[in-house]
């Protein structure tokens, strides 16, 4: 690839603006479906791009007692992650970019820099709210990742390849919804947990802890976060759109399947009370992660059976 | 924030930020001392009847987040300090809608031995909102003439109001400690 | 009635060795004068025989002229009231404690320390309640000769800043936080995410209510009590109009009567409906919030048809009510309360049967009915405990003589049982509306008032939305009060929050501080207890107050 080439790749498309500009407009239409859910009208549909670029030109604080380095870095890691994860993804129905087996495991990587900058983010400021919102949000990373890498990888398996272009063809041709279902519905709870929806946002339950990991963060930085959040929510639905959903082969099985899962995954968040953070540990562990481990089990011994062998 | 400047793209920036203030007024409210009235109406506001959410206005917790400061109640001898601070962790440019006649002018309390009066009497308030309890609409009206006010020529912590108390002391000088601490 | 004859018979013979002394100026309530040595032998004799609760403690300062101050413990049991009444001198004030024998009481006896100057001997905690951090000292708002010109004059006083233990990670929750839309200050001290301590400061939202009514007419005093609290506004004017008709010994008109328990039984719905969508908020299930809320305003529209005012309606008087309730409004009213009485039933069956949101609710925030006992829990709080404590049972007041209420009490005790608590009684309000509808008596609305309110004391207790509500008020004779106390339920209530706190998850909080509804506006006290993890009793609050207080409020 030419550096022109590239560039474009990183600042406009599949990374950059289109990312960003794709995580806003799904964000928003996450709110209004969450808003006509709770009998209300519901944000503008520019909603989202105002409070960013609001805040973006706001005046930054940096807190006493942080370090200041960090403080602003941060943010920019956040954000850096999923742009980077996006080049190897199907994002808006094009072929990854950049595809080198094994890239799946980079990606999953890549995809919880947010998380993994959200909680120093919160553990490196001084006040209470932040340092428990942070082992609130380390503490699920480490329910839900496993879990949610295990639902990943079952149609990894199915297609013999980590590589996420290879999962995406084979997935065109079978719809891994019907196969394994229980890792469909694992891997959407995860993306709930990775992106702190209802019932998982315990870690920026503003009844108890304010914001959370945000508490002390306002303009540039806060932006940064939130365009962080929203690029992984593209992601995340892009990720499991392929996998799951029959592929995304052309930009506009893109959009009706990664718009289908963004319904429910708004619908899902407007039932949920929200959950404790023992609770979330509990359940993914006790239930999320053996459930998988059974589904695996099963289809393990159905591909023996039938004298096949997933694992083959 | 605003400099003067006179090149064509930085006055569109200018246009831009100033539309973006005005869609996306956060609000951080607070309850200085007030009898709920104010308080209840205020989240009413929230809800599915009024939904403010649909011009964009959504409360915050954190007044890090926060661009409009709602103030209910007259300002106990015990509150005003804590009022203060959260005026000061709020970052530039900020904002304060003073709700009720309590937090104009002290209402009924306005000579009570631990109320020090109206919010104006501890910061700069830019929108008051009379009424006890002025109804949703009342509030809704009062932040819509807030947002009239934003206007990048104008310094952001002077946008409009007339009080000068403490001026000096608030503007320019933020409190650093953590926030809602 | 023949409950309250039992009653007070068995009551006289209990206080007996002190009958000489013992006066009966109405045929439910009792005065015993005492001094302040004899005090604790008599409140030991009632609470050993466990009878009633220690409802309210009053000060008055009659005069700055008189030698004397007054000091007035209310046990109510019932509908019986004994007021204890103990005289001291105004030189030096000083009365012993009664935490030994009833814990609970250390608030009310911070109150007489700060307010008043007495000097209470060997009460645990003698910190500031309502008033500032630095508040002069040797100064009493409620004294006869308080001048307020004299905050500026004197030192203030030094009070430490909250400290915080290195060692240990405190967590404030207040005065500014999502959680609570009124002002207090809490500090939880976690141990990971369990609550190993718990502190409150209240006072941020002290005004000096009690004060002003002194300064006031009997007419004005009703549209200042109205702000004591915007959500249950008209209960605080009922208690205070009923008080002061009794005084006055005027008759209010059948008509009026009840309208304003149909006004009362209206605000107890939208108080309640207001609490559920905040606690549900604070469980983080805003879908139902919202839903509440859209509902709830059902009712500020029928509140908005009979007054013309949502919040704070104004519907008393002295003497009477100020609207009427045409056949128009009744109309409508049972339209709405109908609509709500669908919409509370599947409330009802979401915080029953939804399994994530009984997750946040089933067997936390557990208080016993032992606990709820001994710290007087109040309300629809005492009532989730299975300790039935509802005055327009117990002491039936205005119209609730001719329409019986039906009592809801559940046994659980946990944040459930409030739920459920709260959400049947929205219901039965609902039928209880419409029966008072359907015989609203025909008359007049007001009956002529006496602008002199005769000398004299009464009490005046009504079942507010969160509990009993009780007032005292006396008159010299004269156009404004001698003195109003109010005692509100959220300041019995707040202790069992305490109780509640300790050895629960952080996330929990929120919500035990909501199961209680506290209302800091009508309020204006600080309790603080810290118990440690390895305390066998952690409600006990000698061992626990002498941590010390700080805080904020």
């Amino acid at each position: 690839m030419n550096t022109i080439l590239s560039l474009g790749a990183i600042l406009l498309f599949p990374s950059g603006l289109f990312l960003l500009f794709n995580g806003i407009v799904y964000e928003w239409i996450d709110k209004k479906i969450l808003a006509r859910q709770q009998n209300r009208m519901g944000p503008r549909w520019f909603q989202p791009l105002a409070d960013v670029t609001k805040l973006m030109v706001k005046e930054e604080i940096v807190p006493a007692g942080v370090n200041a380095t960090l403080f602003n870095l941060l943010p920019i890691f956040a954000l850096a992650g999923p742009l980077t994860a996006a080049l190897y993804m199907p994002v808006g129905g094009i072929r990854p970019l950049l595809s080198f087996k094994g890239d799946l495991i980079v990606t999953v990587y890549l995809l919880s820099v947010l998380t993994i900058a959200t909680g120093l983010a919160g553990a490196n400021t001084a006040s209470r709210f932040s340092l428990l919102g942070a082992t609130r949000t380390l503490t699920q990373l480490f329910s839900y990742e496993a879990p949610f890498m295990l639902a990943l990888l079952g149609p990894a398996i199915a297609a013999g390849s980590w590589q996420i272009a290879e999962i995406n063809d084979y997935a065109g041709n079978h719809l891994l919804l019907l196969r394994e279902p229980i890792g469909f519905v694992i891997a959407i709870i995860g993306l709930a947990g990775k992106l702190e929806l209802p019932p998982f946002d315990a870690p920026e339950a503003e009844t108890e802890i304010v914001a959370g990991a945000m508490t002390e963060y306002g303009g540039r930085g806060l932006a940064l976060f939130h365009l962080g959040r929203s690029a992984e929510l593209v992601l995340g639905l892009t990720l499991i759109a392929s996998f799951y959903l029959g592929g995304v082969a052309s930009p506009l099985a893109y959009l009706l399947k990664t718009l289908a899962l963004l319904l429910g995954l708004a619908g899902f968040q407007a039932l949920m009370t929200r959950l404790r953070i023992d609770q979330t540990v509990g359940l993914w562990w006790r239930y999320g992660s053996l459930i998988v481990l059974v589904q695996w089990l099963a289809l393990f011994v159905l591909d023996m059976s039938r004298g096949g062998g997933i694992f083959s | 924030m605003s400099v003067q400047l006179d090149k064509p793209w930085q006055r569109i920036l200018d246009e831009v930020a100033t539309w973006a203030r005005k869609n996306s007024p956060w609000a951080i409210h607070y309850n200085s001392g007030s009898c709920n009235g104010c308080d209840i109406e205020i989240l009413a506001a929230l809800t599915p009847r009024y939904d403010v959410e649909r011009l964009g206005v959504t409360l915050h917790g954190s007044p890090r987040h926060a661009d409009v400061l709602i103030c209910t109640g007259p300002v106990t001898r015990q509150s005003a300090d804590r009022l203060r601070r959260i005026y000061e962790q709020m970052p530039e440019p900020k904002f304060v809608v003073a709700v009720g006649s309590c937090a104009l002018t002290g209402g009924v309390f306005h000579d009570g031995y631990n109320c020090l009066g109206g919010i104006e009497k501890v910061i700069p308030v830019d929108v008051f909102v009379p009424g006890c309890p002025p109804r949703p609409e009342a509030i809704i009206d009062g932040v819509v003439k807030l947002l009239q006010k934003v206007d990048p020529d104008r310094t952001p912590a002077r946008a409009g109001s007339e009080i000068v108390s403490e001026k000096e002391d608030t503007h320019g000088s933020y409190d650093r400690n953590p926030a809602t601490d | 009635m023949e409950a309250t004859t039992e009653t007070l018979q068995r009551t006289e013979a209990l206080l007996e060795p002190w009958r000489e002394r013992m006066q009966t100026p109405e045929p439910d309530r009792i005065y015993l004068s005492i001094g302040p040595d004899e005090l604790l032998d008599v409140v030991r004799t009632l609470h050993d025989a466990r009878w009633g609760y220690l409802s309210t403690i009053s000060g008055i300062d009659p005069s700055a002229e008189d030698s004397e101050m007054e000091v007035l413990y209310h046990f109510c049991s019932g509908p019986i009231v004994v007021t204890l009444r103990v005289a001291l001198s105004r030189e030096h004030p000083t009365t012993p404690s009664v935490c030994s024998i009833i814990p609970s009481a250390s608030i009310q006896e911070r109150e007489l320390i700060e307010m008043l100057g007495i000097d209470v001997v060997n009460t645990p905690d003698q910190s500031l309640l309502y008033l500032p951090d630095d508040w002069p000292e040797d100064l009493y708002p409620l004294r006869r000769d308080f001048d307020p010109a004299e905050i500026a004059k004197r030192e203030p006083r030094k009070h430490s800043k909250a400290h915080t233990d290195s060692d240990k990670f405190v967590v404030p929750i207040g005065p500014q936080h999502p959680a609570l839309k009124e002002p207090a200050h809490f500090e939880f001290t976690l141990d990971g995410e369990i609550v190993t301590g718990a502190s409150v400061r209240l006072g941020y939202a002290h005004r000096g209510i009690e004060r002003a009514t002194q300064n006031m007419n009997w007419t004005q005093n009703l549209y200042l009590l109205e702000r004591v609290c915007g959500i249950c506004s008209h209960i605080h004017a009922e208690a205070y109009c009923l008080g002061v008709e009794h005084l006055a010994g005027v008759e209010v008109p059948a008509r009026a009567r009840v309208i304003r328990e149909i006004v009362a039984g209206l605000e107890r719905i939208h108080s309640h409906l207001l609490w559920f969508g905040v606690a549900a908020h604070e469980a983080g299930f805003d879908t139902l919030f919202m839903y509440s809320w859209r509902d709830r305003e059902t009712v500020l529209d029928l509140l908005e048809g009979i007054s013309g005012n949502r919040i704070n309606y104004s519907i008393n008087v002295l003497g009477g009510v100020k609207y009427d309730i045409t056949p128009e409004l009744t109309e409508k009213i049972y339209k709405g309360i109908e609509f709500l009485d669908e919409r509370v039933r599947h409330y009802l069956n979401v915080s029953t049967k939804d399994t994530m949101f009984l997750q946040r609710t089933r067997g936390i925030g557990v208080m016993t009915k032992e606990q709820a006992e001994a710290l007087g829990a109040l309300g629809p709080t005492a009532r989730a405990s299975g300790v039935l404590r509802d005055i327009r049972v117990d002491a039936p007041y205005g119209a609730y003589l001719d329409f019986p209420v039906e009592p809801v009490v559940e046994t659980a005790g946990d944040l459930e049982a409030r739920f459920i608590v709260r959400l049947e009684e929205i219901l039965s309000t609902v039928v209880m509306i419409r029966e008072m509808l359907d015989k609203l008596p025909e008359g007049e609305l007001t009956t002529r008032m006496p602008r002199r309110v005769k000398a004299g004391e009464t009490i005046s207790r009504v079942e507010a939305p969160r509990g009993e509500l009780f007032y005292y008020i006396r008159s010299a004779g004269g156009e404004t009060p001698e003195r109003i106390k109010i005692r509100t339920p959220t300041i019995l209530n707040l202790g069992t929050v305490i109780v509640s706190a300790v050895g629960h998850q952080f996330a929990d909080m929120p919500m035990i501080l909501a199961g209680v509804d506290p209302c800091f506006s009508c309020n204006d006290r600080a309790v603080e207890v810290r118990s440690a993890g390895s305390d066998p009793e952690p409600w006990s609050w000698e061992k626990l107050r002498q941590y010390g207080i700080e805080h904020y409020r």
